[in-house]
């Protein structure tokens, strides 16, 4: 018996395509307004995983549940960030931010504040007539976020968002993810491959092995919050990272090895 | 074997001086295109060229007529209201042709890509008619519906929705699906997928497909006119060709040409306009 209900609880969750076995028996649960980050090889099913969560794929047996509803599809309980930013390029930022609210038909004089003031959370303040074409990967990335929130979702599902950012705007987003986060608290899974954003964001970390997909490892991180940029300078935050990365290495190795035969 | 002439280096001086001369040369003749355009001044000049061959080189006037004889008889018809008469049936004819077309083309080129078994009833059609020069099926629609308006409008009809049905169809497949995992990541269905998706990313396809209509819509309308006609710009054509006057000729000639450049320019325009977020 569960006593504090989870806010998303996994329960076996096993998925393959065709006869490749991306995850086996998954089973986890994430407490309210926790940061979650998943890392691992890739190629493990971190992405698969977090696409059956988003209800975008439907897994081959076992559930997830978010606050005790069985997932079965997509829905505005959740709000997804996409890897590469996913903008309809014919609308503007604030249309592109609007288009969750759109499509679940709730679109008012309320509700247009609300995005606007969620453009000013993510600092795309004044940009809200541009087209896609005309922001940086950045902000893009920004909008990208923007449109999840609008939603107001339970649940912030986050795939590797930064990876297409080069390393200085990464480690400002980082911040800024931090920061709006804290504004709300939402529960969050954030997939990432840079373990130290992982560690500098999350209150735990899952280790995902590969072949087949499974959760090896759970780190918690008991790093103080608000975090400025110079905790990746601690001790403690470097102690974490070395963890996690013997973690993975042994399992890349072990990858680099099999492909070798 | 001839000894090549490699090089002017003695003639350097007279080079460097004769270079100052042509450079005020150059510099006049930059400020005249900076005002007027590269293209303006191939036009005009293309016109006087034109106007001077056909006064002093061609001399019959069965065979080619000057611009401003072009000019004279345009002057000519239109106050006679002959010209409007011409337009206005060719307008008629192209425009009620181009709408069907487009309308239907749009149409035809959705159920393509939404219905399986339409796309492989439709496909064969579609290819065959479309790689057969179906303007020479022209005297046959004129046979089964006379030499009135509505022959004409199903040759533009033909003409012009084949390049509306492809690009419609093109445009719709080419929709990311990445784009459409977004919005139904936020739980759309499928008919807002179309809408806020699917629809949106076609558009620039067929508004190309409706822009190459523009051209072949007026070529089906002045064929069509030549194989049979009462009235309309390719009547008036075909009619002064028979009776030699070749200023009417051009004259017809110089509308169509002007119309399809101004519909052309119009609908990129247009395409700006609805389409602001394309470079
Ligand atoms: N739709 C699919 N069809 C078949 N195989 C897939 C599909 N999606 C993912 N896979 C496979 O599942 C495995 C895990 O993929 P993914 O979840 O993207 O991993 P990660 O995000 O950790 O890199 C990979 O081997 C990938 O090729
Ligand atoms: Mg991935």
């Amino acid at each position: 018996m569960t006593v504090p209900l989870a806010k998303l609880s996994v329960a076996g969750m096993t998925k393959s395509f065709q006869d490749l076995d991306v995850l086996r028996d998954i089973s986890v649960d994430v407490a309210k307004g926790e940061f979650i980050s998943i890392v691992g090889p890739s190629g493990c099913g971190k992405t698969t995983f977090l696409r059956i969560i988003g209800g975008l794929e439907k897994a081959t047996s076992g559930t997830a549940r978010l606050d005790g509803r069985v997932i079965d599809g997509p829905g505005s309980d959740r709000g997804f960030v996409f890897q590469h930013d996913n903008l309809l390029p014919w609308r503007t930022v604030f249309s592109n931010a609007q288009i969750g609210p759109e499509i679940g038909g709730y679109v008012n004089a309320e509700q247009a504040k609300r995005t606007h003031s969620l453009l000013r959370l993510v600092g795309l303040d004044g940009f809200a007539g541009f087209f896609p074409r005309h922001l940086s990967g950045g902000m893009r990335q920004r909008v990208n976020l923007a449109r999840a929130l609008a939603v107001d979702p339970d649940l912030l599902l986050m795939d590797e968002p930064f990876s297409a950012l080069d390393a200085q705007t990464r480690e400002i987003m980082q911040t800024e993810l931090l920061r709006i986060w804290e504004e709300g608290r939402k529960t969050a899974l954030f997939v990432t491959h840079q373990i130290d954003e992982a560690v500098y964001l999350s209150d735990r970390v899952f280790v995902f092995g590969r072949r087949p997909g499974r959760i090896s490892e759970i780190v918690p991180i008991d790093l103080p919050r608000p975090r400025p940029l110079s905790v990746k300078r601690r001790p403690e935050f470097v102690a974490l990272v070395d963890r996690i990365w013997q973690l993975i290495e042994e399992d890349v190795r072990a990858s680099v090895l099999e492909e070798r035969g | 074997m001839t000894i090549p002439v490699t090089t002017k280096t003695p003639t350097m001086p007279f080079v460097a001086r004769r270079t100052s001369v042509r450079a005020g040369i150059h510099a006049a003749f930059k400020a005249v295109t900076r005002r007027f355009g590269w293209s303006t001044i191939s036009v005009l000049g293309g016109l006087v060229v034109w106007e001077l061959i056909s006064r002093y080189l061609v001399a019959s006037k069965l065979f080619l007529a000057a611009p401003t004889q072009i000019a004279a008889a345009l002057i000519e018809l239109a106050q006679g209201g002959e010209l409007q008469k011409h337009i206005a049936i060719s307008a008629l004819e192209f425009f009620s042709g181009y709408a069907i077309a487009a309308i239907a083309g749009v149409a035809i080129g959705m159920v393509m890509v939404g219905s399986a078994v339409g796309k492989q009833m439709l496909q064969p059609w579609i290819s065959g008619i479309y790689a057969t020069p179906t303007v020479a099926l022209a005297p046959l629609f004129i046979l089964w519906c006379g030499i009135g308006v509505a022959s004409k409008i199903i040759v533009v009809v033909v003409l012009v929705i084949f390049p509306v049905i492809i690009n419609t169809e093109a445009g719709l497949l080419t929709t990311s699906k990445d784009l459409v995992e977004t919005v139904r990541s936020f739980g759309a269905d499928s008919r807002q997928v179309f809408l806020k998706v699917s629809l949106p990313s076609a558009l620039p396809f067929i508004f190309a497909g409706l822009k190459l209509g523009i051209g072949r819509g007026l070529i089906g309308v002045v064929v069509a006119e030549l194989f049979g006609s009462r009235a309309g710009l390719g009547q008036l054509i075909s009619q002064s060709a028979e009776t030699f006057n070749m200023p009417a000729l051009f004259a017809g000639v110089a509308i169509l040409a002007a119309a399809g450049i101004a519909m052309t320019s119009g609908f990129t325009w247009l395409e700006r306009r609805l389409l602001p977020w394309k470079d």
